[in-house]
């Protein structure tokens, strides 16, 4: 019982700290898509192994002064000056390095989204070694070195829930040159990644057999009803690329298929009547995907928004970015 | 964080280069077979970092390991002791480097290395060894630096530049902390170099022994004087006072041996002023001493015997530095105690009948004891007497006998020695002394080195009225012995460092040779007074010196002030360096540009180009469309005008971009 309640303070307490760190990081360190680390934001303390090494250090002062003798004693002093010179080194290492948010890729629930960032040293230097990981993400090591911007990609997963996702904050972390110590820097990039509606398949689309009876049945790709090709432009589904066109060494060049041209479906609000938002919201997705597939027209009916039917990447982005942002203030990117 | 885990395989080219390095100056005193496992080690590392081979499974590494200590145990003997601790150490850096798989395993690998190099000090503090030491402190940081390059995978030479900077920036606060850190005492005994041979005089001497010694061409110690230097035929160095003869050895009487009320000296008047000196001592491995007569010295832990010599309670292992103050002219001991007589008048058994007929004879003809030295002196001269440093081996028994009257031909023990028996059968209170005479005087730092052939013996009668007197009898066989030095006096012999022909001294006579070795010998006696002979005493008279009276508070300041003065322009250099790629005039007109644009809410993305941004400023900014888009085709024109571009042009740019606002 009383260890019970005792952890449970101790937990508070911890949670406690918690919050109380990280309301002094926010207030250190604020979001922000440009970072250029300094003094205000970079931490340093001696890692295990600078522990390690201060004792190899008490050690060798230790046999100095029992042997007396003075070269011991200078080599002693010189690893000792060479751990100070080193917090200058690691924390120049880390100094002056700018990340920059780049973007971050949209994603369905549960899946890996891309963070992109670019990293830039401002100064006459190199960077080495630096570790970058969000919580739950992918960890990356790089150096930036004879080259003045890198770009990385970090994949974690996305939360549950649509709308914006975003990763907290970002460890940057780096021991160059020596390992003795852990330099670190915890920065919120203000990078958020799209979280679009989980797709959940719905029995038939209630309502549009009525007004278009043939729409109803799902056109399946490569039917009789292909028409032709016509040039690539920018937007066309990759899945319509002729590709075989393509390895022959064609111009890119796309397949139409001119039955479905006038079968152009609204994927409307009140198609799902009667069930709950997040329910409707998931459908809607599921057909915009499923018709999206099928390379069909599709327009999208919701309470603040309506897009014309079409077809294509960028259309289909759009549909599900409206989706995903459903009664929820678009502040992302 | 796997791949963070990794050793980049620059950093394990720099690892098994340092371990070459670091047994380098280890050479002389590990078995051979350490350096087989080095080479094994470093083979079978190498084959698995090119994948032919695997790392060692637990029993292959439990095996190495137990015929690791195995072998030491056999080559030593023992696990305790300087030399098998480092072979220890040495051998498990080599099977260390075997499972070396992680970063974490170099990390230990790298620290024992910093701990190998400070072995070496304990062994030989030399100029040239410490200066191998600091290139392998700079070759592991370098393994440390390349261990955190992720990605290297390639030799490359930049970790070595970085540490080396590193390394340098490293040595002003050093030498701050090794002049101000207080020295204390040892805090426990720790074991001592029980391999090491001793070298120079040892506490027998025998006839053969000396001339041995003379044979090398090492230095025993170097002095420097606070003045004239006294000519050379005045520095007889004592080391050690031989009162003891047992069959035909020559002995020293221990402190302890002599009784109680005889272990101080009876303190002779000291008039006039005295020589002032201080003396470098090269390891001995024995407790004594070298001065010239009569000597005292205020160092704390020295210590005078009765028969006017100085020793130290404890072994000298390191280069040691003395002060010294000698009154050549101060009579020794007057008065002679009776044991002191018996002592120095006993000549055990009935050996040698020749010459004690022969002292007999002179003690009955001579009128007092003087005479007697006289007349033995002038036998020295008369008499076929040759000096040589290959003298012919005298039979056991008699032996004094069969070189007064038959061989002739001896080394300068031979003389004291025969000198000195001769004396005591004549009824004369005499003894051999045992040390250096002479030196050679560096023109470059006015100190005298003194070598190992300097080396000598000679005799010390006591005669009434004027005390202990120092007599010579090589001085009469051999006086360019005295005057000019060994390498004179074997002229003709050819004899001087026959063993070793390598050795600087014998070239002498080609005058930039012998300048660079005096040269160095003038740093080394250097670097032996500054740091390695830096002690308590020193470091108390340095700061009394530039400090005043030494306060705890004054430490503090002094510790601390200097430290920021070192350390603050590295920070400087390290925090504020300048920006590389100086901006062109161009670009940074076109930045202040964008920064126009920004404040004005419309920023330029990271990597957009020109006129992505400027399409998308002139939606935003309808007012500003002709001038953002006289900027950007301006800015495309210079920038990618094939001629570089002129400063009209540039100043044409300059106006537009100031129109935009």
């Amino acid at each position: 019982m009383g260890a019970a309640a005792g952890s449970g303070t101790v937990g508070r307490g911890r949670a406690y700290l918690r919050k109380r760190f990280q309301k002094f990081v926010t207030n250190r360190i604020p979001a922000s898509r440009v970072v250029t680390l300094n003094q205000r934001r970079i931490f340093i303390f001696p890692n295990r192994v600078g522990l390690f090494f201060g004792i190899c250090l008490m050690v060798m002062l230790l046999a100095a002064i029992n042997f007396q003798n003075n070269l011991s004693y200078g080599l002693t002093f010189l690893l000792a000056t060479l751990f100070i010179v080193t917090v200058l080194h690691t924390y120049s290492n880390l100094s002056g390095l700018t990340l920059r948010a780049v973007h971050a890729k949209p994603a369905f629930p549960g899946q890996q989204t891309e963070f992109e960032l670019q990293l830039e040293c401002s100064r006459q230097k190199e960077h080495v070694g630096i570790y970058l990981k969000w919580p739950g993400s992918n960890a990356s090591t790089i150096n930036l070195v004879d080259v003045t911007q890198l770009r990385v990609q970090l994949h974690a997963p996305v939360g549950k829930a649509r709308g914006w996702y975003s990763p907290g904050r970002l460890l940057i972390e780096s021991s160059y040159p020596l390992g003795l110590l852990r330099c670190w820097s915890w920065v919120d990039m203000d990078l958020k990644a799209l979280v679009y509606p989980r797709p959940v398949p719905s029995g038939d689309l209630p309502g549009l057999a009525a007004e278009h009876p043939d729409g109803a049945s799902v056109p399946i790709e490569g039917s009789d009803d292909f028409y032709g090709f016509r040039d690539y432009r920018e937007g066309d589904s990759l899945r319509q690329i002729y590709w075989k066109g393509l390895a022959r060494g064609q111009s890119v060049q796309v397949k139409q298929y001119a039955a479905y041209a006038d079968r152009s479906v609204w994927l409307d609000w009140e198609l799902f009547a009667g069930i709950g938002t997040e329910q409707r919201l998931s459908h809607l997705c599921y057909w915009a995907l499923e018709f999206d597939k099928a390379g069909d027209e599709y327009g999208l009916r919701l309470p603040a928004v309506s897009i014309a039917p079409d077809c294509g990447e960028r259309h289909k982005e759009q549909v599900l970015r409206a989706l995903a942002l459903h009664g929820i203030e678009d502040s992302g990117q | 964080m796997k791949a963070q885990q990794q050793i980049p395989r620059n950093a394990l080219v720099w690892i098994i280069l340092s371990m070459f390095t670091l047994v380098l100056p280890h050479i002389e005193r590990i078995p051979p077979w350490v350096l087989a496992v080095y080479c094994f080690a470093a083979l079978w590392r190498t084959l698995v970092y090119r994948g032919r081979w695997s790392f060692p499974r637990w029993p292959v590494k439990l095996g190495l390991i137990l015929a690791g200590f195995a072998g030491i145990m056999l080559s030593f003997s023992s696990l305790v002791g300087l030399e098998s601790t480092v072979a220890l150490l040495l051998t498990a850096f080599a099977l260390k480097l075997l499972e070396s798989a992680k970063r974490k395993d170099a990390y230990v690998l790298l620290f024992l290395g910093y701990f190998v190099i400070m072995t070496e000090f304990l062994f030989s503090q030399d100029l040239l060894i410490v200066l191998l030491c600091l290139l392998n402190v700079v070759i592991i940081t370098t393994g440390l630096v390349a261990l955190h390059r992720p990605g290297d995978n390639r030799f490359s030479m930049r970790p070595l530049k970085q540490a080396t900077f590193m390394v340098a920036q490293s040595v002003p606060l050093m030498l701050v902390l090794f002049f101000l850190f207080p020295r204390f005492g040892p805090l426990w005994t720790v074991p001592i170099k029980s391999q090491q041979a001793k070298t120079g005089m040892s506490e027998f001497m025998s006839p053969g022994d000396v001339s041995r010694l003379s044979r090398s061409g090492a230095v025993a110690f170097r002095v420097e004087f606070d003045g004239d230097i006294p000519p050379r035929s005045q520095l007889y160095w004592r080391g050690l006072v031989m009162s003891r003869l047992q069959q035909g050895t020559w002995s020293a009487l221990n402190f302890y041996e002599a009784p109680a009320s005889e272990r101080r000296q009876t303190e002779p008047d000291t008039v006039g002023d005295p020589l002032r000196y201080s003396v470098i001592l090269e390891p001995t491995q024995q407790r004594w001493l070298y001065s010239l007569r009569y000597a005292r010295s205020a160092d704390s832990g020295i210590m005078s015997s009765s028969d006017y010599r100085l020793f130290r309670p404890i072994v000298i292992e390191d280069d040691y530095m003395y002060q010294v103050r000698s009154w050549p002219q101060a009579r020794l001991e007057e008065n002679l105690s009776d044991w002191r007589r018996k002592t120095e008048l006993a000549l055990p058994g009935s050996d040698n009948p020749r010459a004690r007929a022969l002292a007999a004879e002179f003690a009955a003809e001579a009128a007092n004891p003087a005479q007697v030295v006289d007349r033995v002196l002038q036998m020295y001269t008369r008499e076929p007497f040759v000096y040589t440093l290959q003298p012919t081996l005298l039979p056991e028994r008699d032996a004094m006998d069969a070189f007064l009257f038959d061989t002739r031909r001896g080394f300068c023990e031979h003389y004291a020695s025969s000198f000195v028996v001769l004396m005591r059968a004549a009824g004369i209170p005499a003894r051999v002394v045992a040390g250096y005479q002479g030196g050679e005087v560096n023109p470059v730092n006015r100190t005298v080195i003194v070598h190992q052939f300097d080396a000598h013996a000679w005799a010390e009668v006591w005669l009434e009225g004027e005390g202990w007197v120092r007599v010579d009898p090589t001085a009469a066989v051999s006086p360019e012995r005295i005057e000019l030095g060994l390498e004179d006096a074997m002229s003709e012999e050819g004899s001087f460092l026959a063993d070793s022909p390598l050795s600087l001294l014998r070239y002498r006579n080609i005058n930039i040779i012998n300048m660079m070795r005096l040269r160095y010998d003038a740093l080394t006696y250097r670097w032996q007074a500054w740091v390695v002979g830096f002690d308590s005493d020193t470091q108390f008279d340095l700061l009394h010196e530039f400090f005043g009276e030494f306060t705890a508070r004054k430490f503090a300041a002094v510790l601390l002030g200097s430290g920021a003065l070192v350390l603050a322009p590295l920070g400087l250099v390290l925090l504020f360096r300048r920006r590389i790629h100086a901006l062109s005039k161009l670009d940074k007109l076109y930045l202040n540009f964008c920064q126009r644009l920004g404040k004005m809410g419309v920023e330029r993305e990271p990597g957009e180009a020109p006129d992505a941004f400027a399409s998308r400023a002139q939606k935003s900014l309808p007012r500003l469309a002709n001038n953002i888009a006289d900027v950007t085709r301006r800015y495309n024109a210079l920038a990618y005008a094939p001629s570089d571009s002129t400063e009209v042009d540039l100043s044409e740019f300059a106006q537009t971009v100031r129109s935009v606002s």
